[in-house]
């Protein structure tokens, strides 16, 4: 891996060859005396669990008492079977909902946002305050607005005279309100990201394109697009990563339901792994997980490790 | 003249989009405001939007009872945040330093290592971890062999054992450093500075912006953090954190008013008031200090 900004050449400090061999012996005891505790809580607390969870995932195990049985790919074949299948499919649509419609509408707002705006401030933290707040509590929370009889939603369907939804028996409009929910509460990243890449734009490209004659959608499509590149990867990689998880909404509003119609592949493992204590079964959904969101996550490593995405 | 038209017409239809979407924004968080200072038939009164007839305190004054532990809560909460602010800061500026600063053999190779941790979603870690924790050795009544107990499951360890290494921090704080030019380091060394020294005077002033932009992340997730609290420590009231603590007593407004069994179901206002109490620190906070909030948004993206 390149470092952003190689170091000089340790000799160009301290010239001299009996001192370099002294200093870069220094360097080298004091960073493995900062690596090694590292090094050791993060083997024990990210190496091991992951190749144990890799090992459990093909055995059958409670993980109360007793060793684990070994149990071959029996786990990983349940995931080909329903309600399996309907979980990892409805884990997939409810990312790639949540992850389009929040990324377009955070470009949006964004593009918006970046015109000469009165109030600017005010109004990005207006659409990045939902995300400052806890999931599960404005889950819970937005567990209140679909109440059937009371809640605020049926009362604005009313107010319109169309017949009220009883949600949480609703596969569809449960799958449509879970999303809404998500976007709310997490489209204040991305805008923030965004009006940040756009800031970051120097306004001459723009003049020099109107002198040209270039119209406002042709310097969306030639210029804005083509700058925020990086940008927008980042925020789908990461957002795919993120909205793949999706638990607390799902957990507190449907539970799942009707009839998993609305489960999501975490809130399942939590379930095998913590309620049905199938420790086997929910490692192998969070191995075929990993598996899954493996191609962003490799990418979002390579942005990284890369060290930037939007210096314009 | 067209032209200035168009500019108009356009600005009328930015500053509509703005504000439509900025009220759909706010509309919940202020429902839920205007709701728990209502009383119960104040509330139903005008469903859209609730508007207290007069301020009614019942519903925060409620939360005082002595059988309601929201001050444990937020005491237990705020024993993460200091942890998690503390370790974590420490070990990303030493880690941070040892992968910028220093040189030795197979920087690389460990940097990648630690890298490798953010590949993963954090549910393979879960398992696993609860299980290591669960089976813990001579803890919670475990025998040597971490059989017959419940380990540090629903105790304090398993609040504050995992996530002490955080990758993410310590790759910010290495490309901070690189930012700042060696020649501090080199004049604190002349003048005979140690390393802890150099830390202490030269790079902590200047590592502040990435500092406080870490602190201030770390206590927001620390304070809605809800999946491993849940996970590891619902059992256990005690140690309950706040997130965890609220979300299980949102509904339980009608009991501890001490309504008779069938006044109301579910006493909506008090459930707004709670989601108020655990909500508006953040929201508090970032309103305060919204620059580097938003500095860090883009540090993760930019710098980092």
């Amino acid at each position: 891996m390149e470092s952003t900004a190689p170091l000089p050449p340790a000799q160009t400090l301290v010239p001299g060859k009996p001192r370099r061999s002294g200093l870069q012996r220094r360097q080298t005891i004091e960073a493995w005396v900062i690596l090694i505790p590292i090094l050791l809580y993060y083997s024990v607390f990210f190496l091991f669990p992951v190749v144990s969870n890799f090992y459990i995932s093909f055995t059958q195990w409670n993980g109360i008492r007793g060793a684990p049985v070994w149990i071959g790919l029996k786990n990983y074949l349940r995931y080909l079977r329903p309600p399996y299948t309907l979980i990892i499919s409805n884990t997939l649509l409810f990312a790639v909902g949540i992850l389009l419609f929040q990324t377009a509408l955070a470009f949006l707002i964004a593009i918006l946002l970046n015109q000469k705006v009165k109030g600017r401030g005010i109004f990005r933290a207006l659409f990045y305050i939902p995300t400052l707040t806890s999931a599960a509590v404005t889950a819970q929370v937005a567990f209140a607005f679909i109440s059937p009889y009371d809640g605020v939603l049926n009362e604005i369907l009313k107010l319109f005279g169309q017949p009220i939804v009883v949600w949480t028996i609703n596969a569809s409009w449960m799958r449509a309100f879970i999303i809404v929910y998500s976007i709310w509460r997490g489209v204040g990243g991305p805008v923030v990201l965004f009006l940040a890449a756009l800031q970051g734009i120097h306004r001459e490209v723009y003049e020099a394109a109107m002198v040209d004659g270039a119209n406002g959608a042709q310097m969306l499509l030639y210029i804005t697009l083509p700058l925020l590149r990086p940008m927008i990867i980042f925020v789908l990689v990461t957002g795919m990563i993120g909205s793949f998880q999706i638990f607390e909404a799902v957990l507190l509003m449907s539970k799942g339901g009707p009839a998993n119609k609305t489960n999501v592949m975490l809130l399942q493992i939590y379930n095998d792994a913590f309620v049905n204590t199938n420790m086997g079964l929910a490692s192998a959904g969070s191995v075929i997980m990993a598996i899954l969101l493996l191609g962003f996550s490799i990418t979002n490593m390579r942005i990284m490790s890369r060290g930037q995405v939007a210096k314009n | 003249m067209g032209d200035k038209k168009r500019i108009t017409l356009q600005k009328v239809l930015t500053y509509t989009l703005l504000v439509v979407g900025s009220i759909l924004m706010a509309y919940p968080l202020l429902f839920a405001i205007l709701g728990s200072f209502c009383n119960i038939e104040d509330f139903y009164a005008s469903p859209i939007m609730p508007i207290p007839k007069h301020l009614y305190l019942e519903n925060y004054t409620v939360m005082g009872q002595a059988s309601f532990p929201i001050l444990l809560w937020v005491k237990n909460t705020l024993i993460r945040i200091v942890w998690y602010i503390t370790i974590p800061g420490i070990v990303a500026m030493f880690g941070g330093y040892a992968f910028s600063r220093l040189q030795f053999k197979g920087r690389d190779a460990v940097f990648t290592y630690l890298l490798s941790s953010m590949m993963l979603p954090g549910i393979v870690f879960w398992i696993p971890t609860y299980i290591m924790l669960a089976r813990f050795p001579g803890a919670g009544g475990n025998n040597w062999l971490g059989q017959g107990g419940s380990g540090f499951i629903n105790k304090w360890p398993a609040l504050l054992i995992p996530g002490l290494v955080n990758v993410y921090y310590i790759f910010l704080m290495r490309q901070t450093f690189y930012s700042i030019p060696e020649d501090f380091e080199e004049a604190a060394r002349i003048d005979g500075a140690n390393t802890l020294q150099v830390m202490w005077n030269v790079y902590l002033p200047m590592l502040k912006p990435t500092l406080t932009v870490m602190v201030l992340f770390q206590a927001v997730a620390m304070w809605n953090d809800y999946q491993w609290p849940l996970i590891a420590v619902s059992g256990n009231p005690d140690v309950h954190t706040l997130a965890l603590g609220v979300q299980r007593a949102l509904l339980s407004g009608a009991a501890l008013k001490g309504w008779p069994p069938g006044t109301a179901i579910i006493d909506y206002p008090f459930t707004f008031a709670l989601a108020t109490v655990a909500s508006l620190p953040t929201i508090l906070l970032f309103l305060w200090l919204q620059d580097y909030f938003v500095e860090g948004v883009q540090g993760f993206a930019i710098k980092g």
